[in-house]
């Protein structure tokens, strides 16, 4: 491909998935700001590295370059110690509940809390389980497609999957035996 | 099937992944075992609280349009057009000797024009093959069923191509995927013939290589043949005389 195609390529691929981008840095890194510069990141590098594609599923390449940007991320935050990593501190996962519109209207307050709670849980999982639960059940992308986005084995996105659902499950049936006595 | 496999496979067949042979297995064992239907629930459970409750953030406003900015800008800089002048006295003497040597080498330049383009386009197909083969499933829909196959590729590809099982002749579909040959997406059916491995790729008539007979590669061999009226390529390591009839039955296909 020339350079003009090689870049359309890109262009296109990148707007085409752009939520599912920032759907996965949003997750992979728990706030707006540095889920966006992640992803754009991942754009320029996408540009850059065009002619590495070597064909394939192409959301699964795009992806994988979004991912590396967000670890790349998390890394250096890190190691600067600036922050602590989101998954040791279920306090800091409480602070960077995202403030949704369901938040303020009273007679969503249900929904509202449904999603306060599924989101504190998830972000509690470490970060290789949360993102596989992520690409699958919200993004639905196939395990072999996955795989291409972690460059794992599709057997270890199977075992990452199937211990997350388990995970999740626990934590979400231990907070409604918790909460049950209050009516939830 | 026993609990055990049944378990295992559990995940396979709720993210539709499972074949439909084991499928239908699995689903006869969840008809008499409760503690399976119910682990299944829970999987739905889960998956629904996820879809329904746990945000999927749609991408700002601001970062779409400072990718579409960036996109919007010419791919390549263009700073030749500034400096036409020194280079004048130079490009003329160059077009007369094109000029002069185009006249000669027109009829040879156009043939092998074409088949320059047509060895990049066998040379993605053999690449596609064996990447596929590397991988570690060729596939990206799983399925012996052609009425799965064909309604995967609709809406994620514009070539709507012919799908149909051979296995009664020993040629079983076993799914399909979607690879680039050039800069087109085409659909790939993937078919097993004994240990062998079988590609078709649907083309368009624009880019489809025109082939007096196969080409050989490192072992494998790339055909051409008709599926339902759009030019295909197989490829395969089959034996010549597997291929021609595996050639003649997609050639029947309807």
């Amino acid at each position: 491909m020339s350079p003009a195609t090689n870049q359309a390529f890109v262009d296109d691929l990148a707007l085409r998935h752009l939520d599912a981008a920032y759907n996965l840095g949003r997750w992979l890194l728990g706030n707006e700001q540095d889920a966006a510069d992640a992803v754009h990141d991942a754009y320029l590098r996408a540009a850059r590295a065009s002619d590495t594609y070597a064909g394939g599923n192409a959301r699964a390449w795009w992806l994988a370059i979004v991912r590396n940007c967000c670890l790349a991320r998390l890394a250096i935050r890190n190691k600067e110690k600036r922050n602590v990593p989101i998954d040791k501190n279920p306090d800091a996962a409480e602070h960077w509940m995202p403030r949704t519109d369901a938040d303020d209207v009273e007679d969503r307050v249900d929904s509202a809390k449904r999603q306060q709670l599924i989101t504190q849980h998830l972000q509690n999982l470490p970060e290789n389980f949360r993102e596989v639960l992520i690409l699958r059940e919200i993004e639905e992308l196939s395990y072999r497609e996955i795989a291409d986005v972690l460059q794992t084995p599709i057997g270890t996105v199977m075992s990452r999957l199937a211990r997350g659902r388990a995970l999740l499950q626990k934590a979400l049936a231990e907070n409604v035996n918790m909460q049950a006595p209050y009516g939830l | 099937m026993d609990c055990k496999t049944a378990q295992a496979l559990m995940p396979l067949y709720f993210d539709g992944e499972l074949d439909r042979a084991t499928s239908r297995e699995f689903e006869a064992h969840l008809d008499e075992c409760g503690d399976c239907r119910a682990a299944l629930i829970e999987l739905d459970a889960l998956r629904r609280t996820l879809r329904e409750d746990a945000p999927r953030y749609k991408a700002p406003d601001t970062l779409r349009s400072r990718i579409q900015k960036h996109a919007s800008l010419p791919a390549t800089s263009v700073p030749m057009r500034r400096t036409p002048s020194r280079w004048l006295t130079l490009a003329a003497s160059w077009v007369l000797a094109f000029v002069a040597g185009g006249a000669v080498m027109t009829t040879w330049h156009h043939a092998s024009n074409t088949s320059f383009a047509e060895s990049q386009v066998t040379r993605d197909l053999f690449a596609s093959h064996w990447r596929a083969l590397a991988a570690t499933s060729p596939i990206d829909v799983v399925s012996t069923d052609q009425h799965t196959v064909k309604p995967w590729f609709a809406g994620k590809i514009a070539i709507a191509p012919v799908v149909q099982d051979f296995s009664d002749q020993g040629y079983a579909l076993i799914g399909g995927r979607i690879d680039y040959v050039g800069s087109e997406r085409v659909p790939v059916l993937v078919y097993r013939h004994g240990k062998h491995l079988i590609d078709v790729f649907v083309l368009t008539q624009s880019i489809a290589p025109t082939l007096d007979k196969p080409i050989q590669s490192q072992g494998y061999v790339l055909e051409m043949v008709s599926l339902g009226g759009q030019p295909a390529a197989i490829v395969s390591d089959m034996g010549m005389a597997e291929l021609e009839r595996f050639g003649d039955l997609l050639a029947t296909s309807r």
